[in-house]
């Protein structure tokens, strides 16, 4: 978070996690395209040759002034192949706010546990943890034949009980929901935290 | 004059004063380098303030890559067992230079400057800016405006119908 008092700028950052092709940049792709181009900044993606995030995707969104302030929301995402585990830790510097982008497909359940628990030892490692911090769980690709049932990924992934959402990352189904949620969480921490 | 580090050290809180006086700072160094353009960010990648020529530059998108490569620079550092991080690193193009140095451990000056001017003058005078910076930052007293005081419930209201527009809902 940083605040500029003689600017009144609010400026929040919000990190997109989970494991590797669950759909964290194709949520801030679909954000990008969906937004007024005089309300974000581009979309920076640092991708491998193969198209994979390499260190993070940086998108900016401003909506208009409320009360004379500016809020903005920096909008990041981790590269979720395992072995990025540094790029995700310096990424997560700072974090205001966690989507956690779970793939609902049956067999990712793994992948999203130990993503899960990265995520947790990492912001331990930072004096912080999931369950008291702006926190907001995504089941994306729910459109697929293949997927875990709601209850159970609740069960197994939701475990302190943060908002949620199903979503359809490419088709935009629960994208904008989960970013007006997380935005919310985050300014309500604010006002009863800092 | 107060600047803020709540919670674990990383939330930044700047009030009018001391923003007036970084930016005296900052137009100091803009006259004396004539760098293209100058950023001071913080490590978190957000944007604080800038100078000079910043028309075709994405500001907010800078900060944040300058952060992360700030970032994996200090983690190179690491590895090849330096006890502290880079004190700067510098980019050499055909038209532009790109020179980055951290300010403590929370801030980045990023200059812009053309390839014609000299590195040695860059790093005199981005020394000097980052010094009074550094005392200038340091100097901050503990009474910290709160965070909570800039977002109060009716900012909320208003946020959510800013919201709903942008985003269609």
């Amino acid at each position: 978070m940083f605040i500029n008092w003689a600017q009144q700028e609010i400026t929040l950052k919000i990190v997109y996690y989970g494991p590797g092709l669950s759909g964290k940049t194709t949520n801030l792709r679909y954000i990008y395209s969906h937004i007024d181009p005089s309300s974000r900044s581009e979309l920076i993606t640092l991708n491998t040759k193969e198209d994979r995030t390499l260190f993070f995707d940086f998108l900016q969104l401003e909506v208009g002034k409320i009360m004379g302030k500016k809020p903005r929301f920096n909008l990041y995402t981790v590269p979720g192949q395992v072995y990025y585990a540094h790029s995700r830790r310096i990424i997560l510097s700072g974090v205001d706010g966690i989507v956690f982008v779970a793939d609902s497909q049956r067999e990712r359940m793994e992948d999203n546990l130990n993503t899960l628990l990265d995520l947790e030892q990492n912001l331990i490692t930072m004096g912080k943890t999931l369950a008291n911090m702006p926190f907001v769980l995504q089941f994306n690709k729910s459109d697929l034949p293949n997927t875990t049932n709601f209850n159970i990924l609740q069960q197994r992934l939701n475990f302190y009980r943060a908002p949620q959402f199903k979503s359809v990352a490419t088709k935009g189904i629960g994208v904008f929901e989960t970013l007006k949620m997380i935005i919310n969480q985050v300014v309500n921490h604010i006002q009863s935290h800092a | 004059m107060n600047l803020g580090h709540g919670g674990n050290g990383q939330s930044i809180v700047l009030t009018g004063e001391m923003y007036k006086e970084i930016s005296e700072i900052l137009s100091e160094l803009a006259s004396k380098t004539r760098a293209r353009t100058i950023i001071f960010s913080d490590m978190n990648g957000h944007a604080i303030t800038q100078r000079g020529v910043t028309g075709e530059i994405d500001i907010s998108a800078m900060s944040a890559l300058a952060a992360g490569g700030f970032s994996a620079t200090a983690e190179i550092a690491k590895i090849i067992g330096e006890k502290k991080q880079f004190k700067f690193i510098f980019h050499e193009g055909e038209k532009n230079n790109v020179y980055f140095s951290n300010v403590g451990d929370n801030f980045l000056l990023v200059l812009i400057f053309s390839s014609q001017t000299a590195l040695g003058m860059i790093r005199i005078y981005t020394k000097r800016a980052i010094d009074a910076l550094t005392e200038l930052l340091s100097s901050a007293n503990e009474e910290e405006k709160k965070a909570s005081q800039f977002v109060n419930f009716d900012f909320n209201k208003y946020l959510n119908e800013e919201l709903d527009k942008a985003f269609n809902l």
